[in-house]
């Protein structure tokens, strides 16, 4: 029993020690800037290799990565889920929220009509659509509308 | 009661800043739009329709001691005439509000308030508090947790049949940016009886990982593991192979056992879904970027379920102009689906969808067309195509204030006819000569 007491207490100094010199040593570790050091051209298709080419440092990931193609923007989930906190360094919450929210007034599409570049979804006449691609991908529906921003379907899914 | 409290507690943490640390960097977005519309339905008088709705977000940075901030984004409707949705004449939202310090070093944050929580499989709105930081050696570390944000009304029900607290978070690692793995899950408190569905209880754990094992290919995807059906609920990932800086081929794999997925969707009752059904899918797509103005892309992707399979093909061009001043696109799609996809009695769910695009935004003037058209290979409603035509046209007073309208005639199968008409009102504004454009 007593021994059992003595590792506890050993553990505990350990983890307090091991706590106390993670401190010290993340001074160290770098962070990103708060925002962007350059403004960047809104709509535009972002090339971060044609600034940030080899600078990977540290345990960061290759910049090259995040350039905004075509694939990247429809696939950014993937990115947004580990490190938003770059995105965040150009883009408000609001900007993501602008889709993906708990509760919104009326569709993005409508909201920024003047932006069909930033391909939204549920374009046009999506309301007969989706009876299609929810039988198609209902993973698709759940992601944004499957735990939060689902009253819209309750009022036909009841 | 749990939740009561986080919510006062995290509302009253906006309110601790002392006003002489008010002075920060300011930047005001908002949006007021006027939607002009009329409701015809058969056996109810016409009505027109004038909602008013304004967006407004609010950041106010470097406060305190230059490394807190204060983040607020939301909305409010009201109707001027008619009832534009339900049988309320106002609505609004609150969709964040928080506090946030953020350390110099280490990527470190901690934010309190209304907040989204974007941390491997979570995805999680709520008012409480989140921290997060990178550790010696690779390691990462982030928490969360705090009452739940109830959104959603349901008729007949006293609840949206969610838990009212939820906490979790991830731990990560990462090797010289060759690669990362990440533990998260996500825990909400029983989720509460309803009278007309089910409800189930949301506790998720799950993998993610990125590997770039050359600079060309990275790999990034996840897992996660639905506690409650104690089943995997979803496979995702992605693969980037960059062959040259022009050309890019991506690869993407998706499956989900649909019981476990769903599982929490309290709009459905997936509880009683079959737990052997699966949805998957497979896809690619190849990028050429022919010159700095035109990108070429032709994508395909396979849906498996247990009903049959359905695959999409087509592509796209994009182009940019005059230092993107002018930009466009042009698209076709082709959905081949059975009779399993269609909308009863149709043979088939396929169709083809066609669409293109243009704008253009000057210091005086903006305006865009976008044309969006879907053909069907079997009427729906009687009905063998549906499209719809939107244009805008706007006019920058300053860089800060602008003022636009859109207006869009579209025919379906849902509303024969339908059009919608909007002006818009915008003002965006950053108190401050530092710093990137957000």
């Amino acid at each position: 029993m007593r021994v059992t007491k003595i590792r506890l207490l050993l553990l505990v100094v350990v983890g307090l020690v091991g706590m106390v010199a993670s401190c010290a040593q993340m001074k160290t570790i770098p962070g990103l800037p708060a925002s962007h050091p350059e403004a960047l051209v809104a709509g535009q298709q972002v090339n971060c290799a044609e600034c940030h080419e080899d600078q990977q440092k540290g345990t960061m990931k290759a910049f090259s990565s995040f350039s905004h193609t075509q694939p990247f923007v429809k696939n950014h989930r993937f990115y947004a889920a580990s490190d938003d906190r770059l995105c965040s360094t150009c883009h408000k919450s609001s900007f993501c929220n602008d889709c993906h929210t708990n509760k919104v007034e009326m569709k993005p599409s409508t909201i920024y009509s003047n932006r069909p570049d930033r391909e939204f979804q549920h374009r046009g006449n999506f309301i007969t659509l989706h009876k299609i691609e929810g039988k198609l991908d209902p993973a698709s529906c759940y992601r944004c509308h499957g735990r939060a921003n689902n009253e819209r379907c309750i009022a036909c899914h009841r | 009661m749990k939740k009561m409290c986080c919510t006062i507690l995290c509302t009253a943490s906006l309110f601790t800043l002392p006003v002489g640390a008010m002075a920060a960097d300011v930047t005001v977005d908002s949006s007021t739009i006027l939607g002009l519309g009329q409701s015809d339905r058969e056996g109810e008088k016409k009505e027109t329709l004038l909602p008013v709705t304004q967006f407004l977000g609010l950041t106010a940075d470097k406060l305190g001691d230059g490394n807190v901030s204060l983040h607020f984004y939301g909305w409010g409707r009201t109707d001027l005439a008619g009832k534009s949705y339900n049988d309320n004449k106002s609505a609004g939202n609150l969709t964040y509000g928080y506090l946030q310090y953020r350390f110099k070093q280490a990527n470190s944050n901690i934010r309190a308030g209304r907040l989204f929580v974007h941390e491997g499989i979570i995805n999680e709105q709520i008012d409480g508090v989140s921290a997060r930081t990178d550790l010696p050696l690779g390691f990462g570390l982030s928490a969360f947790g705090g009452a739940t944000v109830h959104a959603t009304h349901i008729v007949g029900e006293n609840s949206d049949g969610r838990g009212d607290t939820v906490f979790g978070g991830r731990a990560n690692y990462r090797y010289k940016g060759l690669f990362e793995i990440g533990v998260s899950g996500v825990f909400e408190s029983a989720a509460p009886d309803l009278v007309t569905r089910a409800a189930s209880d949301y506790r998720r754990i799950g993998g993610d990982v990125w590997i770039a094992p050359f600079r060309a290919v990275d790999i990034i995807g996840h897992s996660s593991y639905d506690l409650e059906t104690k089943q995997f609920a979803e496979h995702s990932y992605l693969l980037n192979i960059k062959m040259t800086p022009q050309w890019i081929l991506t690869g993407e794999f998706n499956q989900q056992n649909d019981q476990s997925y769903l599982y929490p969707w309290t709009s459905f009752t997936s509880a009683v879904l079959n737990p052997d059904d699966k949805s998957s899918s497979v896809g690619f797509s190849l990028l050429h970027e022919v010159n700095k103005n035109l990108g070429v892309v032709v994508d395909s992707k396979k849906y498996t379920r247990e009903f049959g399979t359905a695959s999409r093909f087509g592509g796209e061009a994009r182009v940019n102009f005059m230092d993107n001043s002018i930009r466009g696109g042009i698209g076709y799609h082709y959905l081949d689906a059975g009779q399993g996809f269609a909308i009863a009695p149709n043979p088939t769910a396929s169709y083809h969808e066609l669409r293109c695009y243009v704008m253009r935004d000057t210091k005086s003037y903006f305006g865009a067309v976008d044309v969006l058209g879907d053909f069907f290979k079997d009427s729906i409603y009687e009905e063998s195509r549906a499209w719809e035509a939107s244009t805008s046209l706007g006019y920058h007073f300053s860089p800060a204030l602008a003022l636009s309208g859109s207006l869009s005639y579209g025919r379906n199968p849902q509303f024969i006819e339908e059009v919608k008409a909007l002006l818009r009102l915008t003002y965006n504004i950053t108190y401050s000569a530092t710093g990137g454009k957000k």
